[in-house]
């Protein structure tokens, strides 16, 4: 063996290759890149140049990794009255487990380039994904600040709403294909068509659910600036807050990938072939740029949007987007039966 | 283990220090306190009381930048009074000075030339105008829409330069004068207010657009923050808060000043006295206020150029005051002004500015100072909107309110 198949065999372990260069290093990247395409594109429409000064060449591109190493290097003030346990672990749990998903979510159809083979993908995929807002409501508990408490609170009444919306919406892909495995699913979906054309009202309540969960515009209220400084994070600084910021975008990638590998076909036009390059590296990439454009809709909402009342979001999650969920649903079990997928 | 921190009460009896009483509430209320250190507060505190989520009590706590304008209008010559009270409000310097050159001109018993009446309209509206997108660039960003905010605020700056075409100065202009006004209108600036007319026509449709008819912002507005009529007459608020409510009170239109009755405008009344029939007002009031200008600039054109200033004091101005003026079109401050007294009397004057009708009482023993000069300020007026219509209302309603009656704590606290 030479050294390049040593090296490839060691970084193309799939433990290794999900969980560090997918989950660290990609969602770094990718998050730094959003950011980017976030304040670039918003400056578009807000006929403003965005980031510049930095390396006008790239676009300012630098800009963002002079914000990320401020936030390393700066000085962390823990206040006294804080709980000093879980304010420290809290942002540092909710960031592992947001990037979590990303870890059984498969990005090829060949079995040996699995991390964790399993048949319930999908559902051990969305319970992860379930467990991370707890830690931002501790987080705010913790700070023992009037404006993070009620951020917290916030936080914890739209997690409520969100929930089960996104795990329905979700599921609705799995009743249509009767699998709780995304590889079927992803199966299923070169078979006939992507989800996103076969059941929109179920991805339509997904993507709402996540922009929900991730405090995406219209729904960034639990850290509105104008009645709660930062929410549920209003007492933290330097890297924790940092860590904070960055998990809401982690996790927003996170469902984006499910989201891509449910509704839009994961590596669909690829089909996996031999090898590591055509096997795992190419139809990952396909999935995450499938992930990436999603990120950037995402992203794009800011310039258009100002944000709901906390009431109103919850109403529209309880009576307009759950009902969705649960049509997606059954138009999911519908095709089951009709054998279309 | 106890806890002692540096500087703070060591004892309950060390609490008594004023200002930080220990205060009863009733139970199961929420106390937070909305500033002065806050990114949705401004210079002010509001002190709100929550039973979850709905505001019971609402406590405006002002005075956090009380500047003594009133004191220091006493201590200094009348003409260096106005640049002091234009920093009142620095968007809209001209509105703010306009009605205490009115009030020294009726004690002085003199009528300023046509022209400068003429003058001093056209850059009370220019400022009413980027006063105007001033207060929807913060209402904007209130409620979280930054697009609004950046918009707002750049298409001000077509008007701060048409501003700084007209007096020399983008901001605090000093404009006005006891009879006249500082400078002629320059010969290229009908072209240029005309095309930042259009300019201002075709962006507003834009605005209705992305900010008034957009849903989301629609929903966070409509119903929000309602005032009755009757309501808004019990708590005298003015300016656009009164006039969506219902109630058509404008200075400019019940007690013409300047050239005010001899332009064609009117004056936008709604009946709805919601947050977004606030925001419909001022947008309303910019497309008056561009025909306004248009007029303004019209006549000015069509009539010869004078100075624009009393003949009191122009007949007495040097020579080289007059060539100064014929070159560059400035008027050149005559020394006597500065020092000027003016015969006592006491005058009372009110005009209209972006934010409503300011007031002013000038009383003069003789002397070259103000013996009294007496400011009631719009945002004093509406301050107390905050007390009696924010109660009942969720927090998140509490900067949409804030923005919507467009509360300028400078301004208020004088």
């Amino acid at each position: 063996m030479s050294l390049v198949e040593v090296l490839a065999s060691i970084v193309f372990y799939p433990p290794i290759y999900q969980l560090v260069i997918v989950g660290l290093i990609v969602t770094l990247g990718v998050v730094i890149i959003i950011l980017w395409f976030e304040r670039k594109a918003t400056a578009r429409v807000q006929r403003r140049l965005g980031p510049y000064h930095v390396a006008p060449k790239l676009a300012g591109m630098p800009q963002l990794l002079a914000d990320l190493l401020r936030y390393a290097f700066q000085e962390i003030i823990i206040p006294r009255t804080v709980d000093r346990g879980v304010f420290i672990t809290a942002p540092i749990i909710a960031t592992v487990l947001s990037i979590l998903p990303i870890a059984v979510v498969p990005f090829t159809s060949i079995p040996d380039y699995w991390p964790i083979p399993m048949d319930y993908s999908v559902l051990v995929a969305l319970a992860i994904s379930t467990v991370s807002p707890i830690f931002l409501v501790l987080a705010g508990w913790a700070s023992n600040n009037k404006f993070s408490i009620i951020g917290g609170v916030r936080e914890a009444f739209i997690i409520t709403a969100y929930e089960l919306i996104a795990i329905l919406s979700i599921l609705s892909v799995s009743a249509a294909t009767l699998s709780f495995n995304f590889i079927d699913i992803v199966n299923a979906q070169m078979n006939t068509a992507w989800f996103i054309i076969l059941n929109p009202i179920a991805f339509m309540a997904a993507f709402l659910a996540v922009l929900m969960s991730t405090s995406g515009f219209p729904f960034e209220i639990p850290e509105s600036e104008n009645e709660v400084v930062a929410g549920p994070f209003t007492e933290y600084s330097g890297i924790l807050y940092g860590l904070n910021m960055g998990a809401a975008y982690m996790k927003r990638f996170a469902f984006s990938i499910i989201l891509a590998v449910a509704f839009l076909g994961g590596w669909s036009p690829l089909t996996p072939g031999e090898g590591i390059l055509y096997g795992y590296l190419l139809p990952s990439i396909v999935v995450i740029i499938k992930a990436f454009i999603l990120m950037m809709v995402f992203s794009f909402l800011r310039s258009v949007y100002g944000r709901y009342r906390l009431d109103q979001a919850l109403q529209g999650a309880w009576r307009l987007v759950f009902p969705m969920a649960l049509i997606g649903f059954g138009i999911g079990i519908i095709e089951a039966y009709l054998g279309l997928t | 283990m106890s806890v002692s921190v540096i500087g703070g009460p060591k004892r309950e009896s060390d609490l008594k220090i004023p200002g930080t009483e220990v205060r009863k509430i009733e139970k199961d209320l929420y106390e937070v306190f909305i500033g002065p250190q806050h990114p949705g507060s401004g210079h002010m505190r509001i002190i709100i009381r929550v039973d979850g989520d709905v505001i019971v009590e609402a406590d405006p706590d002002m005075g956090y930048v009380h500047r003594t304008m009133e004191k220091l209008g006493e201590i200094r010559q009348y003409i260096k009074n106005i640049p002091l009270f234009e920093r009142m409000a620095i968007q809209d310097a001209c509105n703010v000075t306009v009605p205490y050159v009115l009030a020294l001109e009726k004690i002085l018993d003199i009528e300023p030339p046509q022209r400068a009446k003429y003058l001093r309209s056209l850059l009370c509206e220019i400022n009413r105008i980027a006063a105007h997108l001033y207060g929807f660039g913060i209402f904007g960003v209130f409620i979280g829409h930054s697009t609004m905010y950046m918009w707002a605020f750049a298409d001000r700056e077509v008007m701060v330069e048409l501003a700084e075409k007209l007096t020399g100065a983008r901001l605090t202009h000093s404009y006005p004068i006891p009879g006249g006004a500082r400078r002629d209108m320059p010969q290229d600036f009908p072209q240029a207010a005309r095309k930042a007319a259009r300019y201002m026509r075709r962006r507003l449709e834009e605005y209705r657009k992305i900010f008034l008819d957009n849903p989301v912002m629609k929903a966070r507005m409509e119903g929000v923050g309602y005032i009755p009529k009757k309501l808004a007459a019990e708590l005298g608020v003015v300016g656009p808060v009164a006039r969506a409510s219902g109630i058509k009170y404008d200075a400019r239109y019940n007690d013409p000043y300047d050239a005010y009755d001899e332009v064609d405008f009117e004056i936008p009344v709604f009946e709805e006295g919601d947050a977004l029939a606030r925001a419909w007002v001022k947008v309303e009031e910019i497309k008056q206020s561009l025909r306004i200008i248009e007029q303004a600039v019209d006549w000015l054109e069509s009539h010869t150029s004078e100075a624009p200033i009393h003949d009191k004091f122009w007949a007495k101005s040097p020579p080289l005051w007059k060539k100064v003026f014929e070159k560059e079109g400035r008027v050149k401050l005559l020394p006597m002004m500065a020092t000027m007294k003016i015969p006592p009397g006491k005058a009372f004057a009110r005009g209209e500015t972006a934010r409503g009708e300011i007031v002013y009482y000038v009383e003069s023993t003789g002397d070259s100072i103000p013996y009294r000069v007496r400011i009631v300020s719009p945002s004093a007026r509406n301050a107390i909107v905050f007390k009696y219509v924010v109660p009942g209302h969720r927090v998140m309603d509490l900067p949409t309110i804030y923005g919507s009656i467009d509360y300028f704590p400078p301004e208020a606290d004088r």
